[in-house]
């Protein structure tokens, strides 16, 4: 019986073989990336709105705050989307007649009133339970999770909100607090506090240790419990 | 001492079994036991019932993926987000709020609610704390009104015949008709008018009703239901020679006697269950401290610890206990729950009155003849006792009890001076109190059916379905039609049997959560019903429709509602807190209660009532004849009352208190009339699928009307009795409840509303199934409940912590129950009451060694049963429940507060009888049956055969029923989390055995290890994920879950870290000087308050059986009562650690009676 492969698929073979588990892992880190990739995630995906609403303009340029708008932040687990009333107190005044206001000028003139339907950027999922107002209560900045908004002209979703990224701040929320009074303040930095301890600008690390303690933060053993979000 | 008892060696007879099946420990139910998940369990065995079930509940498989999980790739762009145009005030997205309103209901009384409101949407109802009926509890009734209400089947239009047209339209049509008098003499007007209504207490209806029977002196309104008072109505009116109500002070009760009154369900029963409750719970914690302070009292010098005895903690804990005496028919959740039951055919319960009146030397009342000498025995005694508690004994008549009952009823307690304090005599607050709705009924039909009538309005009632059947309502109803411009108007929810076509036109109507009103609590209070929400479907309120049709000023619900009670301030001159009209308004329709509106209903007193007249004792209408052969009781359907809302599934779908059937009803007869009648039920145990029973149906005649029914076993009866529940078999109540069950209206006419003679009930030969959804899990002779009469609880303080078949480690065991004193020391803490407790340590406990219930389980020398102290200590809050066996009346209120909480999904009866309801809380019904010589059930008797049970059951009146509801038991050593192989549940720091459903793959290894058979399984797509209207009803603060998924009880987490979230939120809030505005817990945090959480089943328990709260706090109630000696953990010698924990049912029983103490 003749040979069907030649002598050289010998080293095919063994390459072969040899770069399985390489592939192998390979595919799954390939995976994994997917699973955490833009495009699976919806990060940085740049959605149409009914208005072309710039938070750069209103935030950063005109200096209105978070709570003008999204009233409810600190009270309820919603932050709230503004009702068109909230846009129509000053642009009853301003901008009257611009194009792109259309929707909201009908939207408040139209009989009993016809809302609008924004796109919602910040999904989490049906069975999980994130709520606004204990995470700014502890201190939590709104920059924390929404990014810099105030450098947004329309809004997308700046982190990837998968699971291992709100595990990452349950387990060491130090990183990501700040005082109570500076959370809707896009420009914190922890060098803004002094240390008391040394006279020192704070760094991150050693604000959020004192923080955590002083906002009565709870264990990282209780606040990784699954029911604290999926009830 | 404590009693020897048997060995347990031998497969012994149960001392508790949930069966007639177990009891008889017949081959299919010991098959049962051994092989509990059968093979195939999981499949679609049957695709033609597949196919109903899913016509049924309205799902689809298909579009299950799409809303359980985000489907797309790119989650951005897939969700809207629609803000209001105008925010109104009071709303915050997210936070819930709650509107005080109350529920017609039965007779017209009204239950005061709390409802839940959810940007806009009612999803909840639970009980208005200021309410007098409710007094934060709540009946099945009101629970379920939110799924009545979203029912996709409502009546959504006006329509003349089969035509859809518009309210203007129909109400046009009625003052067609009233304008057609117009031009006669005022006192004929309306002579062809009748308004046929439910009763009402509602004070602008009433109001509504003057001003129309003044304009149309001639018309008549009547007030009809199918189930009422109207016995209780005649025999006070006889008695006392005006229309009177009875008003029950349970809390000053110390003996009650119920002649076959079931007053823990119906009118007014929620504040009953609540007030009887009070005095059903025994607190050796209370009664050390108060033992404790009267002797500091005493002595105020000494320094010795006083310890009192335990016979006197117990003597002193148990002071305050009332006592229960039922004779009844049927079995009832309140003759469960009785101290003395005596089951007694509903016919001789007039005799036993008579017997009793007699005994107590009531003026006027001979004993009659014809009661048998074991129902003879319980007479001198009971009139002992309820002579020794005079001014604090009341007797209560049924209100299916014949007239003359209630008039004995009256002069007893007039003997016993029970008017003193747990009786009192109001003005019925119904309308019209005076009339005998019954007879105005039967003029009624006459009148229709002599051509007399020609304009009929029917408003939420429905007597095509319900009235008598010898009425021929639905024949009356044609004449009227066929009478000149005849017009016969129906208003109400749904298209049901009295509607459209049938009707002329049908004016669909607005529901208690849409509509403004205002109605009267079972004592006469008034409070505003409120609406929650617009009408769904733009219907109208009977009060509109009468006001527009009579063009009566403002015919806007709210505005109609506002002038009564503005009307009432001004004349009452209300001055006080709210001085003005608009501050009375606005606080009345904020509390949900109106101040001073009592008044209205003097409570009549002693002298103005004069002697009790007993004339009419045996005149003809007012008396029952006795019935000595077979007779039929017909009673209000313990769950879906006279079946108005038959086409709510939640309802449907309960477990009926006692019977535990679903979805159907039965003619129930007990043990030994089925063995003579010769009915057999096979309890189908096959293939796993527990909650079939096979039965016969029978030929029921009555009057000479014959009705096919299925037959239920029931121990407990009373013999030669069939009792059949109302409000089943409709015709028209829609998908879910069209032909449900049997419809035993067909069987009920005048001379028999309550009782009649059944010359034949014979078997057919055909076979029914029924769904019976108790003896899912069968906990073999594990005593899962346990009770002791006071006597029993003095002499052995520790009968509770006796398992049968372990138990020299019933230390350890107690230690493994977590909340208890031996716990706390076990975790080298303090318990906070353990110093209460007397001292009963040391020596006195070495008695136990020679304990001969005390069988070492172990088969270690030292019980390696150990706590990590650490997993006990780190965490700040433990949570905890205790559950009260001896105030629980199995009502279910529990149960359906967990479905409305929890987004439950209805199943339907096919899959109840697979096992597979999904209720996360259960009532476990057992009976057991106790020694002949003590009312102590034996442990474990010795082996008996087939014909020694048979014969034992049939002994009715030894039958003793226990209710005990088991929700997840939250085990600190949880055998569920340890199988999961993907991690899906898993334990909170704070105690809670999480489910996470997202993590669930199905695989149900965790129920095969749950002892408790607590977790439930979506096997199917259960949730119904297309109707519109019923997705606005889910609560949004709960995960809805798909097929593949287990679900259990969760302690309502979701209230936990919400409650948790509000607290821990405020930490840096601070008060005006300075302090922190919320109390620190003693791990320093911010402190949530004992009550603060309140669980949905323990917050909708009329009879507060249930306690739940943080371990860790030292002042928590919990705490309190798991410190309790009968205070036991079930199942607890299997290491779990259940949190859960249960309190032994503690009995006052009278040593006197015949099978004494």
């Amino acid at each position: 019986m003749p040979q069907v492969f030649p002598k050289g698929f010998n080293v095919l073979a063994r390459v072969a073989l040899l770069s399985l588990p390489l592939l192998l892992s390979g595919g799954g880190i390939a995976g994994a990336a997917f699973y955490r990739s833009d495009y699976t995630t919806g990060t940085r995906e740049v959605v149409e709105q009914p208005v072309p609403f710039s938070h750069k303009h209103h935030v950063s340029q005109l200096g209105i705050d978070c709570r003008y708008c999204h009233t409810s932040f600190e009270k309820s687990a919603s932050a709230g989307y503004p009702p068109t009333k909230t846009c129509m107190n000053c642009h009853q005044q301003m901008w009257t007649s611009a194009n792109i206001l259309e929707p909201i000028r009908e939207s408040y003139t139209a009989g009993k009133g016809k809302p609008i339907a924004w796109t919602k950027i910040h999904n989490v999922p049906h069975y999980t339970y994130f709520n606004h107002s204990i995470h700014v209560a502890k201190g939590v900045g709104c920059v924390s999770c929404h990014g810099q908004i105030d450098q947004m002209n329309l809004v997308y979703q700046s982190k990837t909100l998968l699971m291992e990224w709100c595990l990452d701040c349950h387990r060491n929320p130090e990183k990501n607090l700040r005082p109570t009074s500076e959370i809707t303040n896009m420009l914190f930095k922890p060098s803004d506090v002094e240390n008391k301890l040394t006279g020192q600008p704070h760094t991150q690390a050693s604000l959020g240790k004192e923080l955590k303690e002083k906002h009565m933060i709870r264990e990282a053993s209780v606040i990784t419990n699954c029911s604290i979000c999926h009830r | 001492m404590p009693p020897e008892h048997a060995s347990t060696t031998a497969v012994a007879e149960p001392e508790f079994w949930q069966s007639v099946d177990q009891w008889m420990d017949t081959p299919q139910f010991r098959e049962m036991v051994q092989n509990e998940f059968p093979e195939d369990a999981a499949e679609w065995v049957d695709p033609v019932s597949r196919r109903q079930f899913l016509t049924l509940m309205g799902a689809s498989v298909a579009l299950a993926g799409a809303a359980g999980c985000n489907p797309s790739l790119k989650p951005a762009s897939q969700r809207k987000a629609i803000p209001y145009v105008h925010q109104p005030d009071q709303i915050l997205p997210g936070v819930p709020l709650f509107f005080a309103t109350a529920m017609p209901q039965a007779g017209g009384l009204g239950l005061g609610l709390l409802v839940k409101s959810v940007e806009g949407r009612p999803i909840k109802c639970e009980g208005n704390p200021n309410h007098p009926s409710s007094r934060g509890g709540i009946d099945l009734q009101a629970l379920a009104a939110p799924l009545s209400f979203y029912d996709p089947e409502r009546s959504q239009a006006c329509r003349m015949g089969e035509t859809a047209t518009t309210p203007d339209k129909a109400i046009a049509a009625f003052k067609d008709a009233l304008a057609r008098q117009a031009d006669r003499p005022l006192p004929e007007r309306g002579d062809s008018i009748r308004m046929l209504t439910e009763p009402t207490t509602s004070p602008t209806l009433i109001r509504l009703m003057d001003e129309f029977l003044k304009r149309y002196p001639a018309a008549k309104w009547i007030q009809y239901e199918p189930i009422g008072s109207a016995n209780s109505r005649k025999g006070l009116l006889a008695a006392f020679g005006k229309p009177l109500a009875p008003l029950y002070n349970f809390e000053a009760a110390d003996v009650v006697l119920s002649l076959d009154a079931d007053f823990l369900n119906g009118p007014g029963s929620v504040r009953y269950a609540r007030d009887f409750g009070s005095r059903r719970k025994v607190s050796t914690v209370d009664a050390t401290h108060e033992l404790e302070e009267k002797d500091h009292k005493a002595n105020p010098k000494s320094t010795a610890h006083f310890h009192p005895k335990w016979e006197e903690i117990v003597v002193e804990a148990t002071e305050g206990m009332n006592r229960l005496y039922v004779v009844e028919g049927a079995l009832t959740g309140t003759g469960a729950i009785a101290d003395h039951r005596l089951p007694l055919k509903p016919s001789h319960v007039e005799l036993f009155a008579r017997a009793l009146a007699a005994e107590l030397k009531v003026d006027g009342v001979t004993a009659g003849t014809g009661l048998a000498a074991d129902v003879l025995a319980w007479i001198k005694p009971l009139a002992a006792d309820l002579v020794a508690h005079r001014m604090h004994a009341v007797v209560i008549a049924g209100e299916h009890q014949s007239p003359a009952v209630h008039i004995l009823a009256a002069a007893i307690n007039r003997k016993l001076d029970a008017e003193h304090a747990p009786l009192q005599y109001i003005v019925p607050p119904t309308a019209q109190p005076n009339a005998d709705a019954a007879e105005d009924f039967k003029s009624l039909v006459a009148d229709m059916k002599a051509g007399k009538v020609n304009t009929l309005l029917m408003s939420g009632v429905n007597p095509v379905y319900d009235a008598p059947v010898d009425l021929e309502f639905g024949k009356a109803i044609e004449t009227v039609k066929a009478a000149k411009a005849g017009a016969v108007i129906h208003h109400g929810l749904s298209l049901d049997e009295s509607a459209t076509p049938l009707a002329t036109w049908h004016i669909n109507a607005a529901h208690f959560l849409e509509a403004w009103g205002d109605v009267r609590g079972h004592d006469g209070t008034a409070c505003i019903q409120q609406p929650l929400i617009a009408p769904l479907y733009r219907g109208k309120s009977l009060i509109e429709i009468v006001a527009a049709a009579i063009e009566f000023g403002n015919t806007e619900g709210q505005a109609l509602v506002k002038e009564t009670w503005e009307k009432f301030f001004n004349d009452k001159k209300i001055t006080g807190e709210t001085p003005t009209f608009p501050q009375y308004w606005e606080r009345a329709v904020r509390d949900g209660v109106l101040a001073q509106t009592k008044v209205d209903f003097p409570v009549a007193k002693v002298t103005d009532l004069g002697a009790v007249k007993l004339d009419k004792l045996t005149a003809a209408g007012f008396t029952q004849p006795a019935i000595d052969k077979l007779e039929i009781q017909f009673r209000p359907d313990p769950v879906l009352y006279d079946g108005k809302q038959a086409n709510n599934g939640w309802l449907q779908e309960l477990p009926k208190p006692v019977t535990n059937l679903t979805w159907d009803n039965a003619a129930m007869v007990s043990p030994r009339t089925a063995d003579e009648l010769k009915f057999t039920q096979n309890f189908a145990w096959t293939g796993g699928e527990r909650g079939s029973t096979e039965t016969d149906i029978a030929e029921l005649t009555v009057g000479g009307r014959k009705l096919k029914v299925a037959v239920h076993v029931q121990p407990g009866m009373a013999d030669n009795v069939v009792v059949l529940h109302l409000g089943l078999g409709r015709e028209r109540a829609g998908k879910v409840g069209d032909k449900r069950g049997f419809d035993s209206y067909k069987l009920r006419a005048t001379d028999g509303l309550w009782n009649a003679a059944v010359p034949e009930m014979r078997r057919t030969g055909e076979r029914h199934t029924l769904a019976i959804a108790g003896a899912h899990a069968a906990m073999e002779s594990r005593r899962p409940v346990r009770h002791a009469s006071i006597e029993q609880y003095k002499n052995d303080e520790d009968f509770a912590q006796i398992p049968p078949t372990s138990a020299a480690e019933f230390e350890e065991i107690r230690m493994l129950t977590p909340g208890t004193i031996e716990n706390f020391e076990l975790n080298g803490l303090k318990h906070p009451h353990a110093h209460d407790h007397g001292d009963h340590g040391g020596a006195e406990h070495d008695h136990k060694a020679h304990d001969a219930r005390l069988k070492k389980l172990s088969l270690y020398l030292v019980n390696p049963i150990t706590v990590d102290r650490d997993e006990a200590t780190k965490s700040y809050r433990r949570w905890g429940m205790a559950i009260d066996l001896g105030s629980c009346t199995g009502c279910g209120a529990c149960t359906l507060a967990c479905v409305a909480e929890n987004n439950i999904p209805v199943v339907g009866k096919d899959q109840v009888m697979r096992g597979r309801a999904m209720h996360w809380i259960r009532i476990d019904r057992y009976f057991s049956i106790p020694g002949n010589a003590t009312m102590s059930d034996e442990l474990g008797a010795a082996k008996i055969g087939p014909e020694k049970r048979k014969e034992k059951i049939k002994n009715s009146a030894a039958i003793r029923t226990h209710f005990q509801p088991v929700p997840c038991q939250q085990c600190e050593k949880a055998p569920c989390e340890v199988v999961c192989p993907v991690g899906a549940t898993v334990h909170s720091a704070d105690g809670l055995n999480d489910m996470v459903y997202n993590r669930c793959v199905g695989t149900r290894y965790c129920s095969n290890n749950c002892p408790y058979k607590v977790r439930r399984f979506n096997f199917l797509q259960y949730t119904d994920y297309d109707t519109g209207s019923l997705k606005l009803l889910n609560n949004p603060e709960v995960t809805v879950r798909s097929r593949g998924v287990m679900e259990k009880c969760t302690y309502c987490v979701q209230r936990i870290r919400n409650g948790e979230i509000e607290a821990e939120r405020e930490w840096a809030k601070t008060t005006a000087d300075g302090k922190p505005a919320r109390e620190r817990d003693i791990h320093g945090r911010p402190k949530i308050f004992d009550g603060e959480i309140l669980t949905a089943c323990q917050q909708a328990c009329p009879s507060q059986c249930i306690t739940f709260g943080d371990l860790n706090d030292p002042k928590s109630e919990v705490i309190k009562v798991k410190a309790e000696p009968h205070n036991y953990g079930l199942l607890a010698e299997l290491n779990t650690m259940p949190r859960t924990s249960y309190l032994a049912a503690i009995r006052n029983p009278n040593k006197n009676m015949p099978q004494g103490a």
